[in-house]
Formats: C-alpha cells, sequence, structure tokens
C-alpha cells in the first residue's frame, strides 16, 4: 500500500460508522425497521481499463495523460470505438463515470483530423453547458488551441455570435436555443451544418414526455437543415440509467443505434439509507414532516464533519431547509457562511462561487434543487440527504452520485414525504435497488406538437411532398396549413406565408404556450400591479378561478378575477387560514379504440383515442392542518375539451357483483383505487404526477358509451349498480404524449404494484400515501379498492 | 382520409388561423370575383391575380435560364447624379476602393419583405433597383408573383449588380443586404454576388440628424433634409400583409401603393446620398446648421480625422449652438485637443464646462486627472473631486441627476477621492521622512 493510500484508508471505515451511529442515535426511541426501511451497503467497485485505441492521435493522447488519464474505462473505451467507427450510440453512465470523455475522444480526434470537422452538443440546461466549457477549455489550451469551443446560448452576446458560427469546432448548446435560435437562421450558421458530423445529446433521460416529443421534432428539422447542406451527422447520445435507454434513443433520432450498458468506473463503498419519518397518527397515516426530519439527518451529519449536499424538490423547501441549517451551523466569526443554497435563479457568478466552495471545502453544506442533479462539477461530498423522492429511481441515483466519487466512502440517505410515491419507494426497496423498471416514453407524432414543427420546418426551408417528416401524410398536413394559410404551394413546394416567426410562440417544455398569466394587484412600494407567475391553460381553472386561494412562494393570493380571452388572473395578497380544492366533473368520451382486450377475466383494458371534456364546477374551502371542509362555492367557467390518449379498465359487472359493498362503497372505493393506480403509473412512465389525468365513467348496462354524470346522478339506485365503471388514465396533454399505450403493456406489473401500495399502507381507512385522504373516502374505500385490486390481479 | 384523421386535424389548435387585425384604410381581404366569370386557381397561387398586377402597373414578364419573374422599370427626372467628393467618401467607407467614386457605378437598393423578424422564412418579394441616368434616375423593380420566381428574381439582381457593382443602401448593411444573402445561400446553386463596395447612410444620417429629428426615418429625412413630401404614402408595417394576402389568392391593386413606397424609398435614398456626400465633402464647414455640423465633427472624429474634426469643434463653439449641444461639442473638443498634447486648450474647455451634466462630470474628472498626472497638484486635483461630489449631492437633492448615473458618478469619484487623500497623505509623510 502507498503512503497516500494508506492515509485515505481510516476515512473509510469512519464515514460508514459515522453514519451507523448518526443513525442509531436518530431513530433511538422508534422502531428501527418501520423509520428505517433500508440500510444498504454498496461495496466498492474496481475499475475495469482498456489501453487508449490506437487510432487516437499522439496529441490528444498526450493531453488526456497530462490531465492524468492514461487508460479509458471500458466503457469509455467501447463507446469512443464505436463513435470512431461512424456508429450512432447511447452509453449508460452512471454519475462520475466520466462520461464526457465518451464523446470527447472521438470528437476531438476526428477535429484534429480534419479542422474542418464541426460537433454540435446539446445538454438540456445551460448551466451543464457551462460546465463542460471549462473541461473542453482545458483541454484546448493542451492542444495549442487547434479547434475552438463556444457556448451559444440566450446569455451569448450578441458581437460575440459571429465569431462562434464561424470558428466554433464545437457548439454547447440546448434544445431551445437550437430550436429558436440556429435552425431558423441556418444560413448565418452554413460552416457549421456543411461540416456537420457529431450531435451530442447528453443527460437523454431528460428528453421524455413533451420535452422529448418536441425535441425529437427539432431533431428532425435538424437533420433536415443538415441534409440541405449535404452533412448525415452521427448521434452520441448519454444517459442515466433507465430501461430502455436504446428505444428512446433511436425514438428521438429516428435511426438505429448501439447501446453501451457496462460500467467500467471505479466507485467508492456506499451506504445508501431510507428513512421513513415515524408514524404521529398511525389511524389517519400521518408521519412526522419530512422536512423537519432531514433537518435533522442533515444536522447531524454537519457535525460530525461530513460535508453534506441536501436535496429539495421546491425552491420552497430549498429555503426553508437552508434557514434551518443555517440557524444550527452559525458562521465562524471573520469566515464566510458554511452552508449555502443553490437553485435557479441564483446569478451565474454566485453558483461558480459556491461550487467553487464546494471544491475546495470552504463551504460544508449546500442545500439544492435539481440544479444540481446533473453534471455540475462540485468534487466529492460526503454525504446526501434527499428531502423527498426525487420522482425518478434515475433521478435519485443521480442525486445520490453527489456523494461519494470515484473514491473513499459516502452515505446516502432517502427521507420520504407523505406522498403515495415516496411511500411506496421507501416501502419496497427491492423496487429501487433492483434492474431499473424505468421507461422513458415520447410521443414524437403528437400531432399538435408536429405541426408546430412542420411551421417551423417549413420556415427553414420549403416543404416538398415527397420528404418525410414523422410518420404522417406530409402532402395532406400540408394542404390543411396551407387551407389555414400558413404555408402556399409555389414551384411543387410548400412555403412559409406568415409575418411571424413560428419558434417564438413555441416552447419546448410545454404543448402549447397557451400560459395565464397571474397579476398581483395588491400594490407594492410602488403601487403598480405585478406579473408574479404562470400557469399553463390545462391547470389554470383549478388553481386560479374566482375565489381560489392560489399560493406562490408560500405566499397566498385570493384570485379576484379570471379574464379567460386575455388568459390574465388579477390576485389580491390575502392572509387567510384556508385553501381551495376546485370541484372538477371531468368526461371522457372513447373516439377510437386502439387495442383492447377482453376476453380473458372480468376485467377489459383498452388505450386509445379520447375527447377528454372537463369542468370546473365549484370549490370547497379547507381549513389547513385540520383539513376540515370550511366552506364552497358554485363556479360557471368555460368547458375546457382535450382531445388526447387514455388508458382504461372496465370493471365488468362480474367482478364487482360479488362484492360485499353498498354501492355508494364501492363509487368512494374506485376513485380511491384509481387515486392509487395514477400515483403507480407515474412511477412506471418516470412522469410528473400532474402529467397523468384521472377519470371515472359509467357504462350503461348493455354496452355503448358512457353517460353523462348527470345522468347517471338522476338514475334510479338499484339501476345503477348495473353500470359497469370505466377507470380512464389519460395523457394530460392534448393530443397525449405516449404514456397509454405503454400502461397498457404493463397493465398487470400497474394492477399488482398498486396493490402492493395499498396494501402495505399502515394506515386504517386510507389515506394521502395510498388511496386519498380519509376525509374524502367512504370508511370501507380501502377495503373496497383492495377487494377489487384481488380479483384483477388472480 | 379516415374520420379519425379529419377530426384530428379539425381539433388541432396549432392549425388555427392566426387572429389579424384588420387593415385600416386598405380593403386587401380576397375578393369574390377578381375577373368576372374566371375563378382563381387555387393550385398554382394567384395567376390571374399577377396577370392583373403586370396590367395595372405595365410591368412585363422576365424570363431567364431560372424562371419568370415580374419587372418594372421607370425613370424619375430631377434627379441630378451626384459628383462624390473622393474624402467624403473615405469618411463614410475608409476601406473602399478608389473607383466608388464612379456614381455610375452605383446600384441603390431597397427591398420591401414578407416581414422584419428575419431568418429563413422571411422573403424579399419586392426588390428595388435604382441608377443614374440621363439625368435622372432609372429604377427597376424585380417583384415574384409567387414564391417559385425568386430564384429568376435573384439571377437578375446578381446580373443588375455585376454591371454596377458599388450597393447603395439605407439600413441596408443590417437588414436588406444580410436577407439577400440568406436568399442567396438558400438557393445553393446561385453562388451569392459580393458587392465591390457597400455604402450604407442610416449611420451617417443617424450622426447627422438624430439629434434634431429624434428619429431618422426616411421619409422623416426628405421632408427635413430634401424638402419633399411624399403625399399619399402606405404605412410600411401593413406591406407584408398586403403581399401575403395577394400571394394567397387576394387582389393585385392593393400592391400598387408598395411599388409606389418602395420608388419613394429609393429616390429619397438617392438625394439624401448626395446631401450627405456634399455635407461631408463640405471641409469648410459652410453649413449653416449647428447641428448639422457637429454630426460632421463626429462622423470624422470616428473615422480618425481628427485634425478635420478638431477645425471643425472649434468653428462649432464659436457659432449659437443649443447649451447641451455646446457642451458636448467642448468635451469632444477637449478629448481631442488632449490627445494632441493641447493641454492648455483642454484645461481651457474643461473649465469652461463643469457643472451638474454628463460632460460636467467628465471635465472634473479630466481634470482631476490632469492636476494629478501633469501639473503634480494633487491637492487641487482632491479640491475638484470634492466639488464634483458636492456638485453632485447638490443635484441629487433636487433631482436634477439620474438615480443611475448618479450612483456610478458618485462612486467614480469617491473613489478617487479616497486614492488622492491617500496619496496626498503619503506626500506629507515623504515630506516628514525626508
Amino acid at each position: 500500500m502507498t503512503p497516500s493510500q494508506q492515509a485515505l484508508a481510516p476515512r473509510l471505515s469512519t464515514t460508514l460508522d459515522t453514519v451507523q451511529d448518526i443513525l442509531g442515535t436518530l431513530v433511538s426511541r422508534y422502531r428501527t425497521d418501520e423509520v428505517l426501511t433500508s440500510v444498504q451497503q454498496i461495496p466498492a467497485r474496481e475499475a475495469e481499463f482498456r489501453p487508449m485505441p490506437d487510432w487516437v492521435r499522439t496529441e490528444l493522447a498526450e493531453a488526456y495523460r497530462a490531465k492524468g488519464i492514461k487508460e479509458l474505462y471500458s466503457h469509455q473505451a467501447a463507446t469512443a470505438e464505436l463513435v470512431h467507427g461512424g456508429k450512432n450510440v447511447v452509453v449508460v453512465t452512471p454519475t462520475a463515470s466520466g462520461k464526457t470523455l465518451c464523446y470527447n475522444l472521438p470528437v476531438l480526434n476526428a477535429v484534429l483530423e480534419n479542422p474542418d470537422t464541426r460537433a454540435l452538443y446539446l445538454f438540456p440546461t445551460k448551466a451543464l453547458a457551462q460546465d463542460q466549457l471549462a473541461e473542453l477549455h482545458d483541454l484546448a489550451q493542451r492542444l495549442d488551441n487547434r479547434f475552438g469551443v463556444f457556448t451559444y446560448d440566450g446569455d451569448t452576446p450578441q458581437d460575440a455570435r459571429k465569431a462562434i458560427r464561424e470558428r466554433g469546432h464545437i457548439v454547447l448548446s440546448n434544445p431551445d436555443m437550437l430550436h429558436a435560435g440556429i435552425l431558423p437562421h441556418h444560413t448565418k450558421w452554413m460552416r457549421l451544418f456543411e461540416n456537420l458530423r457529431y450531435i451530442v445529446l447528453d443527460e437523454l433521460h431528460a428528453y421524455r414526455g413533451v420535452f422529448g416529443s418536441h425535441l425529437a421534432n427539432v431533431l428532425r428539422r435538424l437533420r433536415r437543415v443538415a441534409q440541405f447542406y449535404g452533412s448525415n451527422p452521427q448521434f452520441v447520445c448519454c444517459s442515466a440509467t433507465i430501461a430502455n435507454p436504446g428505444e428512446l434513443a433511436s425514438q428521438l433520432i429516428e435511426n438505429e443505434v448501439d447501446v453501451v450498458e457496462e460500467n467500467g468506473a471505479p466507485s467508492g463503498e456506499k451506504l445508501f439509507v431510507f428513512y421513513n419519518p415515524p408514524m404521529v397518527n398511525r389511524n389517519l397515516g400521518i408521519r412526522r414532516s419530512y422536512i423537519n426530519e432531514a433537518t435533522r439527518v442533515a444536522r447531524e451529519l454537519l457535525a460530525r464533519k461530513l460535508q453534506t449536499i441536501v436535496f429539495a424538490n421546491s425552491r420552497l423547501h430549498t429555503e426553508v431547509l437552508l434557514t434551518y441549517l443555517q440557524q444550527a451551523n452559525p458562521p465562524r466569526p471573520a469566515q464566510a457562511e458554511p452552508i449555502r443554497g443553490y437553485r435557479g435563479g441564483y446569478l451565474p457568478g454566485e453558483r461558480r462561487e459556491i461550487e467553487r466552495g464546494l471544491r475546495d471545502g470552504r463551504i460544508r453544506g449546500v442545500v439544492a434543487t435539481n440544479a444540481l442533479e446533473l453534471g455540475i462539477d462540485i468534487g466529492s461530498l460526503d454525504a446526501c440527504v434527499m428531502a423527498g423522492y426525487a420522482g425518478s429511481i434515475a433521478s435519485t441515483w443521480q442525486r445520490a452520485g453527489r456523494a461519494g466519487r470515484r473514491s473513499g466512502s459516502s452515505c446516502a440517505v432517502f427521507v420520504a414525504s407523505s406522498a403515495p410515491l415516496d411511500q411506496f419507494i421507501v416501502q419496497h426497496p427491492e423496487y429501487f435497488f433492483g434492474s431499473s423498471p424505468e421507461h422513458a416514453h415520447i410521443q414524437p407524432d403528437n400531432l399538435e406538437i408536429l405541426v408546430n414543427h412542420l411551421k417551423c420546418a417549413a420556415f427553414e426551408l420549403p416543404l416538398s411532398p415527397d420528404e418525410r417528416f414523422g410518420q404522417v401524410e406530409l402532402p395532406e398536413l400540408c394542404e390543411r396549413l396551407a387551407e389555414a394559410g400558413f404555408l402556399q404551394r409555389s414551384g411543387g413546394s410548400w412555403h412559409w406565408v406568415q409575418e411571424s416567426y413560428p419558434a417564438d410562440t413555441i416552447s419546448l417544455r410545454s404543448v402549447t404556450s397557451d400560459n395565464f398569466v397571474i397579476i398581483d394587484t395588491t400594490g407594492g412600494e410602488d403601487g403598480k400591479p405585478e406579473v408574479i407567475g404562470e400557469v399553463d391553460f390545462s391547470s389554470a381553472l383549478t388553481t386560479v378561478h374566482p375565489k381560489a386561494i392560489y399560493i406562490h412562494q408560500g405566499q397566498q393570493y385570493h384570485v379576484e378575477r379570471l379574464d379567460f380571452g386575455q388568459r390574465k388572473a388579477y390576485v389580491k395578497r390575502v392572509d387567510v387560514d384556508y385553501f381551495t380544492d376546485a370541484i372538477r366533473y371531468t368526461q371522457v368520451r372513447v373516439l377510437e379504440i386502439a387495442e383492447e382486450q377482453s376476453a380473458a377475466g372480468p376485467a377489459a383494458r383498452a388505450h386509445g383515442d379520447v375527447l377528454v371534456r372537463s369542468q370546473v364546477v365549484g370549490f370547497k374551502k379547507i381549513k389547513f392542518f385540520t383539513n376540515e371542509n370550511v366552506g364552497s362555492g358554485k363556479l360557471e367557467l368555460p368547458e375546457n375539451e382535450m382531445h388526447t390518449t387514455a388508458f382504461w379498465i372496465t370493471l365488468q359487472h362480474e367482478l364487482l357483483a360479488g362484492l360485499p359493498f353498498t354501492l355508494s362503497e364501492r363509487q368512494s372505493g374506485i376513485f380511491g383505487l384509481i387515486y392509487a393506480l395514477a400515483s403507480v403509473a407515474t412511477l412506471l412512465l418516470m412522469c410528473d404526477r400532474r402529467d397523468i389525468g384521472t377519470a371515472v365513467g359509467e357504462r350503461p348496462p348493455h354496452g355503448g358509451a358512457d353517460v353523462e354524470w348527470q345522468e347517471f346522478a338522476t338514475t334510479p339506485g338499484n339501476e345503477k349498480g348495473l353500470f359497469e365503471p370505466n377507470l380512464y388514465l389519460y395523457d394530460a396533454f392534448p393530443g397525449g404524449i405516449g404514456f397509454s399505450e405503454p400502461l397498457y403493456r404493463v397493465c398487470q406489473v400497474l394492477l399488482a404494484r398498486t396493490q402492493e401500495l395499498i396494501t402495505a399502507c399502515p394506515c386504517d381507512n386510507g389515506c394521502p400515501s395510498c388511496i386519498g385522504p380519509a376525509g374524502d373516502q367512504s370508511e370501507r374505500s380501502k377495503e373496497v379498492a383492495l377487494a377489487i385490486l384481488g380479483r384483477l390481479c388472480s | 382520409m379516415s374520420q379519425t384523421t379529419i377530426d384530428r386535424f379539425a381539433r388541432l389548435k396549432a392549425l388555427q388561423r392566426p387572429s389579424v387585425l384588420p387593415l385600416s384604410g386598405h380593403a386587401v381581404g380576397p375578393v369574390e370575383n377578381p375577373v368576372v366569370g374566371e375563378a382563381i386557381d387555387s393550385a398554382s397561387g394567384s395567376v390571374i391575380g399577377a396577370e392583373r398586377l403586370a396590367l395595372i402597373l405595365g410591368a412585363t414578364v422576365k424570363r431567364n435560364g431560372h424562371g419568370e419573374h415580374l419587372s418594372l422599370h421607370c425613370w424619375h427626372g430631377g434627379h441630378a447624379a451626384c459628383d462624390p467628393d473622393a474624402a467624403a467618401l473615405r469618411l463614410l467607407a475608409p476601406n473602399a476602393p478608389e473607383d466608388i467614386a464612379d456614381a455610375q457605378q452605383w446600384l441603390f437598393l431597397d427591398t420591401e419583405t414578407t416581414g422584419l423578424a428575419g431568418g429563413t422564412g422571411t422573403y424579399p418579394f419586392l426588390v428595388g433597383l435604382a441608377w443614374w441616368e440621363g439625368g435622372g434616375l432609372e429604377v427597376e423593380q424585380l417583384f415574384m408573383r409567387e414564391y417559385s420566381e425568386e430564384r429568376s428574381l435573384l439571377v437578375a439582381l446578381a446580373e443588375r449588380l455585376a454591371e454596377r457593382p458599388v450597393l447603395v443602401t439605407f439600413n441596408g448593411k443590417s437588414f436588406d443586404w444580410p436577407l439577400l444573402e440568406t436568399r442567396y445561400r438558400m438557393m445553393r446553386t446561385i453562388p451569392p454576388p459580393v458587392p465591390r463596395a457597400h455604402l450604407d447612410f442610416l449611420h451617417p444620417a443617424r450622426n447627422l440628424w438624430r439629434l434634431r429629428l429624434g428619429s431618422v426615418r426616411l421619409s422623416q429625412l426628405e421632408r427635413y433634409v430634401l424638402g419633399w413630401d411624399r403625399g399619399a404614402d402606405i404605412a410600411s408595417e401593413l406591406i407584408p400583409r398586403i403581399y401575403l394576402d395577394f400571394v394567397r389568392g387576394g387582389r393585385a391593386e392593393p400592391l400598387v401603393p408598395v411599388f409606389q413606397h418602395n420608388q419613394m424609398d429609393l429616390r429619397g435614398l438617392a438625394g439624401l446620398s448626395g446631401r450627405i456626400l456634399s455635407l461631408l465633402g463640405d471641409k469648410e464647414g459652410t453649413s449653416q446648421d449647428g447641428l448639422e455640423l457637429y454630426g460632421v465633427s463626429r462622423i470624422c472624429e470616428r473615422r480618425g480625422e481628427a485634425k478635420r474634426a478638431r477645425r471643425l469643434y472649434e468653428q462649432l463653439i464659436a457659432s449659437a449652438l443649443p447649451e447641451e449641444t455646446d457642451r458636448v461639442a467642448r468635451a469632444a473638443l477637449a478629448r481631442l485637443a488632449k490627445r494632441d498634447g493641447d493641454f492648455a486648450r483642454a484645461h481651457e474647455l474643461w473649465e469652461s464646462v463643469l457643472g451638474n451634466s454628463r460632460e460636467g462630470y467628465e471635465a472634473y474628472e479630466q481634470l482631476a486627472i490632469y492636476y494629478e498626472h501633469e501639473a503634480r497638484e494633487p491637492r487641487r486635483a482632491l479640491a475638484l473631486a470634492r466639488e464634483a461630489l458636492d456638485q453632485l449631492r447638490r443635484a441629487n437633492q433636487v433631482g436634477t441627476v439620474a438615480a443611475t448615473e448618479y450612483r456610478r458618478t458618485k462612486g467614480r469619484f469617491e473613489h478617487r477621492m479616497l486614492r488622492l487623500e491617500r496619496k496626498a497623505s503619503r506626500t506629507l509623510l515623504d515630506t516628514f521622512g525626508a
């Protein structure tokens, strides 16, 4: 053992022992296995090396050697080899496995071979591009600046842009900039497009759902433009661990992709702890605040001199945690604040300072949102505390990876909130630690999204009838766009015939850019109304309807007026002890069934196109803490229609007939069941709870379409029992975003996991962690839900 | 098409016709019967409208190896070709070759486009060209009746530019020409023509007249500088819609004022370029207008013709100028004098503008620098910094200085004062030490 390794050795065990010690003190008052649901020791892993490939130019190999890289990890070598061989590749890499080398090595080698070569790197955020810039600048310096590397985003000064277009061998940007800034001006980027050989998509798993569906279309446009200039770039993608990296990559780039899944990077020993805050009220399923518990854990870790990162899921929680931890760790005289916050909204300079502080150890703790989850270099920390589930297994591992990079031991503690997803994960560690079940889904042919990008494509280059753009009949669609006055056919092609710049009105992060602005009319110091935020169209009716209490950054606002036509909500600051919950009726009408299965078993399942009509008809006022209903109101708001896709289960008569429950118990149980189903669906789909809508429809006894809710309400009780309920889980985006078919495929898993979720929940009659708050349900809801699931799963 | 596909299309928000405001005073919507008894052939655009346009304008269809486009020729008398002075041209385009002085080589250019957003989906549908001929101005307007005629139009433009390779524009450096370059690049097969030189008169016009006029729109300059009146003219922001409506099968008539507007722009540009060149060529600065003269001085200063700039500024401050311009001219002159090492003149000028104004504070600062480094009288420099700060505080109390300006200037003088105070005390110590 070399002296330096000996110096490291004692620390190795100390960290783990310290953590075990801390955990012991924290849970001493409780039943350990209820609070610490899992303590996994993940052993260290040895590196697997491969020699530097012989096609790598000497000067490049030398530059890497000077940085301390003499050999490659096996996955780096495999990826570089495939890229060098002209293949499209996706490499699956955990945090700190040296993924940037996977693409930098072959790309730089090609640039050094032929200085005309150009590459475009796309990162989901600006911050990540900035981070990569530093690494590439370092390499450029070691190679006598023989290549130019630039970031190109909204912050790039106008006067620097021309030089970047001409001299940037590698341009680091993001999909939004490519969409609105580069493609519509492709003639200015002629040098880049004529020589474009590589496109790097980093953090591939971030491109799922709406964002991914948009990106797939932006890449269609990119390939069109590249083809116009005679280039046909190859793709290199990096993804966190998900179940379908190859599928996602090939859907995005619409081509074959080789997958590299082995990982040859070493990693240190890690203790991964699942911490479920102790129960306060077992009947109602109420646990101690996870924010407070996360603070306790972090405080103890910091007290033992372990450098710690704390992740929260919202800005508000970041600030709360930061306040608690700063109070507990005041700065020493004449020294800087040892605990810092890090989230979107901090200035770039401040962020860089915090990153440096973390690397050199001056900063002992940092409270962050997901802004720090992705590859920003902050060195290796000792411990990571996650207040609330990150939403996906992939993100959780990325967060956990912030503590303990290549060597040394570290720990990660996940503190669960009482949300169903958190509770499912914390109580099913095997689900988390097993092979990744998470699939990333996209729907590039969502018509709404596709048509918007088709407009941009026409703006970029006239569309010719024999082109392909996704799986649609292009001439037909162009004809439609011509009728609507967007395109005009001339000389065999369709040209853009609008004054406007279509990319400006299309946001890659939502389906429509039809947002409601929220205007605070309270009047501050200068007495002027102020825009405080935006909500998207689909949630506007439930969150900013007249008389709603809208909560923004912890402040309550009363909605005075909703101007539907102008998309504006006028609010005033208030301080009240209640919040509002909109009462919404949602009716789903099936338009076309894509696939169905009704033969086997008592439950039929299907997926297909649906029309969702919803209307907010009123609201409830609910008192904080006690959740008492303290009033209600009626609302007359326009009905909202959305054409989307859905997955649904029909509970056939014979399934329900034998169950010993009253009709209202049964109905209440079905609502609880769909609440739990939707929670588990988000887990399987890697999506947000808001991405999936739910509705229950009643199918008349002899089949046919669901009846209207008004009609069902007036049906005599004895007939109601003969109706067959449809449980719909629909994509909460116009046109659908590709969740329905996967749900149809994994139906059995969905049902089984939902059964596990509800069974494992220790509450008596339902709680927010399983079938929804007990107050909303009948006493037997949980029983009903389990009984139905029992029959569905048998 | 299946019923579901139709339903899907019907529900697409992205397919909804964009809402547009009605054009006030211009009925440009598609008309039921453009020519009695004939219908619009929607597949090939608006052939009938296009033919009608040629008819009402008296334009001809030009054909070349790349297709067809419309061309309209006309001649405007009363425009004497200017004989530009070489020195004036150097001020405008310092790196251009000598022979740009031959005005016969000039090609005036102004385009009308389908939008102002720029980017690859914005098309110049009308390219107006003009050159000196027969004691007047010959105008040729190239027009694409539909998008497929763009190629032929661009080829014709390249030919004209080959004949007269000096491009002359108003805001063409940042708008018209880059847009045309984009179009050539989009064609791929036609090489973009490269003008021998490009004279753009927007910036000179701005220097000369913005102080007086506020903005420098061409029509406004014509009225003020040339004394012309355009009479009825179409608002330029309406132009893209008029053309797009025409292309989508609308009437041809509303395009007539667009052609006229483009001609007026070209004539205005020709007239204005003559006026600007004669102002810049006038070495003695006999212009009666102080503000114009100030503009000429600034152009000279920027182009490094310091001697001429200094002479003009001297002449200027001797004349009656608005107070603010006078101050600005003095400050500029002081900068030039300082650069020439003429501290006596600079000192005098700084003293004359001290006070609560941007130039006043600049003068305080410059004088302080002068006393500190040239005259080696740090105490006087310190006194000046103090005086400036007093001045600034008073101005802040009565509100005659903007908040950001106040903070910035204050910071600058406080910093200087601290430094000077330290220096003053050190000088004392040195004295004692010695």
